[in-house]
């Protein structure tokens, strides 16, 4: 009994023991994420944390489509009917003149997202900007990988000037918000953040000057060639839409003229070869592409795709919840022998077939738009340089079997712009840096709102104003 | 089925931590979250047979859970399952069969009225927008045509003809289960041994569960000095799952398709007689994704293998001292796997060629319990003491793959995928390591007082803040054994008691503690990756001051029991997820923010109203809890759906709902009205109404609270010689539910093609109209945005269970040797009273479930009515 007494103790003791000599059992380390101190220590680290920004402008609450969707859908009623149920995108296309309108409300999904995603972006950006010393070159050329973080910092922050802000020619842009500029990465330790971690508004000019600021390094660090990732001709040509932006037009016709130029794009032979990149080409993009998100079955989701496309019965690898309905109206601006007339799949909706693949990329810029806006700015500045703005047009009429036009006039240039460039993001842009007017609804409301109406411009996020006393709204939205 | 349920003791007491009390089984922590991937959320709680279980105690109050310290600030649910007792071998056969069905239906437009409302809609806005009806631009026009491409062309033909989806969706699902259990035994060795089979469908189609478990639990006197034993429970669940609510292909959500979309596609077009929108039928009818064509056409199973298992040896060192020692394993291994056919394809986008998607997750949990006991009686003083250790150690690790392009929908498997289109392993940890003690002293059998103390350490904090002292104080008086209170004969029993104590809560997910990067990141076939997470290295635990004081009584020789209990819960350091401006590039930090206090009443009366051959009992329980976060420093946090959130705030229960006050309808114009609930500068309210045009104007404002003001049971038992009859009420009072998820669509005056339901034919019509519907107005807001029109009362009285048995007499058993025959019938959900307009007010969305987004209903299906008979066998 003593003995068995003794042995059970020691036992006990043994067992109690080995638990208590392991106080740092308690002190683990997370599998599958890697702590902030040490997950950004090499090149190989860098170009990692440099991939997931480009990840991040591929998320579909950027250039993965919604920042593009906007542009078409916003006041154009007569032309393109969003039959979905996404309350904020019903409101932003429900936008007019009437009263009886939608409103866009500052709980806006779209509001909130674009912008979370966006900053989420830049500060992956900041980040591989803030720690270039890593880099060494034997992964990635150190200035390709400064060049593409500045041209995705650069790209956000014009968008976001655009879709948050005044447009450039509407009032003072030194006066006008944007957006909050961050440009430096956020530190990774709850207790190191401080009141700079809620930035007020910067101006619409300062917002656009660092986008040019970003881009214009960037296009000087970028190579000529770099696969599906931003090239010195991406960037030029993000700095030819800031230039159109701002109307400046000497800039615009310099920058897209060097994109034409550099030879690295041709049109395709034929529209259709433009679309159905992963149906008809097994994901090989076209030549015309200068920049796009590029999707493959393991990654990435077509945000164009998920509200222009549809499932089409006879064409296997469609998809799309089909919610976005090509009015005639807009059908009917198209010329009887244009190949983008036919453009579009009948349903119980009329769908673009631009969108239509379920992996096809996302075009962010295609070479058919620096020929328009290289024929805008020469007509605009009455030079022709490159070529004759009439020649650039019937560039791109010729590839959709449309016959020479004699001469060209600016209507014609922004019609042709219009009708070539339609679902891809340029809409409401065009009609603001132009001053004109958006659609109305109906035949005795012709007009919809005017280009610096508050009405298309969205409102700061709700959940940021909480957050962020420092953060003004949007005029419409207080 | 198998879905999660959230179980809250004394409300909640955390905001972002865990509510969710720790399950003990027979000593071990279970794993109790969802390990679902597919779908809503379920509950590994069903991998235990119910039948297996000798008690359940819930202890809550701090100084009942202070041995669990920490891990007890939800309340313990402690789960002791039977032992074999010595004797005879005792063996019970039981068989119950029945079926279960949806005990409610809503009532929704049919293809007349649906029509009615939307051409009054499309009215509206051709009117407004100045162009004729009749005109081929208009809306008007647009939905003659949609109507009938929407019905096969059938409609124009026939107007009236409707389709009731929810007659598609509902099943009558039968219920099979049979259970056999042994127990015997002899002075050194007992054992319990059980096995159940159970196969139940459910009440909506694809939904199907079937579980078989057994069990040992032996228990073996070694020496008499050491005894030791063994629990052991394995189980095998299959459950065939639906997709979760906020999905096209739930099936609830068909009740939005227009009810004349036939349900079945007709003689003459393309796919006859499939489901509709079935290739090679037009994949564009209904308007939304069929989900019968997900039912038909896709499977997904969850497969579980379940393993509890623990042993124990208790050795007498002296006497008065023991040292027991407890291992035990929680092993779940399950497989999630689905495939999706290319008829899928409008819903499952990339299954053009067939989706196979595989996988598995393997949890281990571990728990150690090692303590020594001792008691020691002096005089009228009773002594025992308690102090040992507890160590836990659980992992999760998943696999996932995704195959995409199979050869033909005759391969399944992903071994025939020719694209793998996903693929990814995961693996995260948590440890608990504790030392605790306890004594307990009773003088003269009146006095009781307990004292404890536990050290608790957590692998979620940093190294600066990982433990945590959490103490506890109990004292009780047993008046009814004073001299003052003996001559008393209505008194049986009296007993005051008391009890103080700190618990701690760290249920907030592994390593908070550290920012982090996550390599998810990947673009176009490279490897990325991204910041994830803001740390926070200060991290401490969350801590829960409990007090509780309580009368328990028994009156007229005990045949009038009760307890009272009043307590107060604050939850101290509590650990927030509070918003961050998302210009950090993140969304939320966790930080120790704030407080918030909970305090209640608890009654539980027992009555034996007869005696003798006729029997009644009577119990009945209710309890009233009140929330309120007391401080959380002005965060902002909030849950649920973005639109119509679920919010935390100052002075107000967790998870109010929060969304501009609707001021009902302008009987002038048909508009929707909302308060503008502004400070005016004289510091009252603006109780002017802004319409649509205005609604960013109406300020947001508490507009309900999901969280019950009392929750009842009523029970009466009534038994006469062989017969038994039972029947069981519950209530809950005083909870809003939001009905958004389904009203921003189906309750919104038609501003969609979704069908209505019937209650929104009262819309504003004419000038003078008054009513709270506004005018149908198609594809222009009119009060669908968020607002107090879609919350509504949740408070119910359920009839939850009826049990009829007899018992056949033992006269005539004997006969067939047998010792106990009783059949019976149950019924469960027989009887619903509420004003609730939608399935059932027993809701939470599977996909806004959350600490505090509660209440929200996103096409819930209603609780099933079961109908069981049985039998129960004793040899």
């Amino acid at each position: 009994m003593k003995k068995n007494i003794i042995i059970t103790s020691l036992l006990a003791l043994a067992l109690l023991g080995i638990p208590f000599g392991c106080a740092d059992r308690l002190d683990i380390k997370p599998f599958q994420s890697q702590a902030s101190d040490v997950g950004l220590k090499t090149e190989s680290d860098l170009v990692g944390t440099l991939i997931g920004a480009y990840d991040g402008l591929q998320d579909t609450d950027s250039y993965g489509g919604d920042i593009m969707l906007l542009s078409d859908l916003w006041a154009n009623r007569a032309h393109l009917r969003f039959r979905g149920t996404f309350a904020g995108l019903v409101q932003i296309a429900s936008i007019t003149n009437t009263s009886t309108s939608s409103v866009i409300t500052t709980d806006n999904a779209w509001a909130r997202d674009i912008w979370a995603n966006a900053y989420r972006t830049i500060n992956i950006a900041n980040l591989v900007l803030e720690n270039l010393s890593l880099s060494v070159g034997a992964v990635r050329p150190t200035n390709t990988v400064q060049g593409e973080a500045l041209f995705i910092r650069g790209s956000l922050y014009f968008e976001l000037a655009r879709l948050y802000g005044r447009n450039w020619q509407d009032g003072d842009p030194n006066q006008n918000l944007a957006v909050p500029l961050v440009l430096t990465s956020t530190p990774f330790e709850e207790n190191k953040l401080t009141d700079a971690n809620l930035p007020a508004r910067a101006t619409v000019a300062a917002v656009y000057a660092q986008a040019k600021a970003d881009l214009t390094l960037a296009s000087t660090l970028l190579p000529s060639s770099n696969l599906h990732y931003a090239s010195k001709w991406a960037a030029l040509a993000q700095l030819s839409r800031i230039a159109l932006m701002q109307g400046d037009f000497a800039a615009a016709l310099d920058a897209s003229n060097q994109v034409i130029q550099s030879g690295v794009y041709t049109l395709a032979p034929a529209f259709n070869d433009l679309w159905f990149n992963f149906i008809n080409f097994g994901g090989v993009a076209p030549k015309e592409y200068v920049f796009y998100m590029r999707m493959t079955q393991q990654d990435g989701t077509n945000g164009l795709n998920t509200y222009y496309g549809a499932t089409i019965s006879s064409i296997p690898g469609t998809a799309g919840r089909g919610d976005c309905d090509v009015q005639t109206a807009f059908v009917n601006l198209h010329e009887t022998a244009d190949v983008r007339r036919g453009y579009f799949q009948v349903t119980s909706r009329r769908l673009s077939r631009k969108h239509l693949d379920r992996f096809g990329h996302v075009p962010v810029i295609r070479l058919s738009e620096m020929y328009l806006t290289r024929a805008e700015a020469n007509f605009r500045l009455g030079s022709t340089t490159g070529d004759t703005p009439l020649n650039d047009i019937n560039r791109v009429r010729n590839r959709v079997g449309l016959a020479n036009l004699a001469v060209v006039d600016l209507a014609a240039i922004l019609l042709e712009r219009s009708l070539e460039l339609a679902f891809e993001g340029h809409r409401l842009h065009d009609i603001k840096r132009t001053q004109g007017v958006t659609l109305g609804s109906s035949a005795t409301a012709p007009n919809g709102p005017a280009w610096n109406s508050p009405k298309l411009i969205l409102p700061i996020p709700l959940r940021e104003i909480e957050v962020n006393k420092k953060l003004v709204q949007n005029e419409g939205y207080q | 089925m198998g879905q999660a349920v959230s179980v809250r003791v004394r409300g909640n007491s955390s905001i972002s931590a865990s509510n969710e009390p720790l399950y003990v089984v027979d000593g071990v922590p279970i794993t109790t979250g969802s390990q679902s991937n597919f779908g809503g959320a379920t509950n590994p709680l069903v991998d235990l047979n119910p039948n297996d279980i000798e008690s359940m105690e819930i202890l809550k109050d701090a100084a009942a859970g202070a041995i669990y310290g920490s891990r007890a600030a939800n309340g313990v649910v402690l789960i002791t399952t039977k032992k074999g007792k010595s004797g005879k071998t005792q063996v019970t056969f039981n068989y119950q069969t029945g079926y279960s069905e949806s005990s409610r239906r809503v009532a929704f437009a049919n293809s007349e009225q649906y029509a009615t409302l939307l051409f009054e809609g499309a009215k509206y806005l051709d009117d407004a927008n100045g162009i004729p009806t009749n005109d081929p631009g208009s809306d008007t026009e647009f939905l003659n045509g949609f109507f009938d491409y929407n019905s096969y062309g059938q409609w124009a033909a026939n107007k009236t003809k409707t389709y009731e989806w929810q007659d598609v969706v509902f099943q009558k699902g039968a219920y099979n289960q049979a259970d056999i259990q042994f127990s015997g035994g002899n002075e050194n060795t007992k054992f319990f041994a059980s096995g159940q089979y159970l196969k139940q469908g459910g009440i909506i189609i694809g939904n199907e569960l079937e579980r078989m478990t057994g069990r040992l639990n032996l228990d073996q006197k070694v020496t008499d000095w050491l005894t030791i034993g063994m629990n052991m429970n394995f189980a095998r669940t299959y459950n065939r799952r639906l997709p979760d609510d906020n999905a096209f292909s739930n099936p609830l959500q068909s009740v939005a398709l227009p009810p004349l979309t036939p349900n079945v596609i007709p003689v003459g077009q393309p796919g006859a007689g499939l489901p509709a929108g079935t290739p090679p039928g037009d994949l564009q009818i209904p308007i939304y994704y069929n989900p019968q064509i997900t039912v038909d056409y896709s499977r997904f199973a969850q497969e579980s293998f379940r393993n509890f298992s623990s042993s124990y040896a208790t050795a007498k060192l002296l006497p008065g001292l023991i040292f027991q020692t407890e291992f035990g394993f929680d092993v779940l291994s399950q497989t999630e796997e689905g495939y999706f056919q290319s008829q899928t394809r409008r819903n499952q986008t990339r299954a053009t060629r067939g989706l196979g998607t595989n996988r598995s997750t393997f949890i281990m949990n571990y728990n150690t319990n090692n303590y020594f006991n001792y008691t020691k009686k002096f005089g009228k003083s009773d002594l025992s003491a308690t102090v040992g250790m507890q160590y836990q150690q659980s992992s999760t690790r998943t696999n996932f793959t995704e195959g995409l392009d199979f050869p033909s929908d005759s391969y399944q498997k992903i071994a025939s995928a020719a694209t793998i289109s996903g693929g990814s392993s995961t693996e995260t940890q948590f440890r608990f390591l504790s030392y605790f003690a306890r004594a307990n002293y009773k003088f003269a059998d009146k006095y009781l007082l307990t004292l404890s103390g536990r050290i608790d350490g957590s692998s979620r904090f940093g190294a600066n803040n990982r433990y945590g002292f959490f103490p506890a104080v109990s004292a009780g008086w047993i008046l009814s054994e004073e001299g003052f209170l003996k001559g008393i004969e209505v008194i049986s029993f009296l007993k005051l008691r008391g009890s103080y104590g700190i618990v701690g809560n760290s249920e907030i997910g592994n390593f908070p503690q550290l920012g982090l990067y996550t390599g998810d990141a990947s673009y176009v076939g490279i490897g990325g990756q991204r910041p994830s997470q803001i740390g926070n290295p200060n991290l401490r635990w969350e801590t829960n001051k409990q007090f509780d004081i309580g009368i328990d009584f028994g009156f007229f020789n005990n045949r009038l029991t009760g307890e009272i209990d009043y307590y107060n819960r604050r939850s101290e350091d509590l650990l927030l997820n509070v918003n961050l401006s998302s210009t950090t590039g993140f969304n939320s930090v966790v930080r120790n923010l704030g407080s918030l206090e909970n305090t209640g009443f608890e009654l539980v009366l027992n009555s034996q109203n007869t005696v003798g051959a006729f029997k009644w009992n009577t119990s009945f329980n209710i309890a009233a809890n009140r929330g309120k976060v007391l401080n959380i420093n002005g965060q902002i946090i909030t849950g649920g759906l973005a639109a119509l959130p679920n919010r935390v705030q100052e002075g107000q229960n967790i998870g109010v709902f929060y969304a501009p006050e609707y001021a009902g309808v302008d009987p002038a114009n048909g508009d929707a009205l909302f308060y503008k609930n502004t400070a005016n500068p004289d510091g009252t309210i603006d109780r002017s109404t802004v319409n649509n045009a205005n609604y960013s104007q109406a300020a947001r404002t508490v507009v309900g609270d999901p969280n019950p003001d009392y929750v009842m049971g009523l029970t009466n038992s009534f038994s006469y010689k062989g017969i038994d009859l039972s029947v069981l009420f519950s209530a809950v009072l005083g909870n809003d539910i939001s009905i958004y998820g389904l009203g921003q669509y189906s309750s919104a005056n038609a501003i969609y093609e979704d069908n209505q339901t019937a209650d929104q034919m009262a819309r504003w019509q004419k000038p003078g109209d008054i009513t709270r519907v506004p005018q149908a107005r198609y594809y222009a807001g009119n009060g669908n945005q968020a607002s107090s029109r879609f919350i509504v009362d949740g408070s119910f009285v359920r009839l939850r269970n009826v049990s009829l048995g007899y018992t056949l007499p033992k006269s005539l058993l004997n006969r067939v040797k047998l010792d106990r025959v009783r059949i019976y019938v149950t019924g469960q959900n027989l009887a619903l009273f509420t004003s609730y307009p939608l399935w059932d007010p027993e809701v939470n969305a599977d996909s806004f479930d959350s600490n505090i987004a509660k209440g929200n209903d996103f096409y819930t299906p209603p609780q099933p009515r079961t109908i069981l008979f049985g039998i129960n066998i004793g040899l």
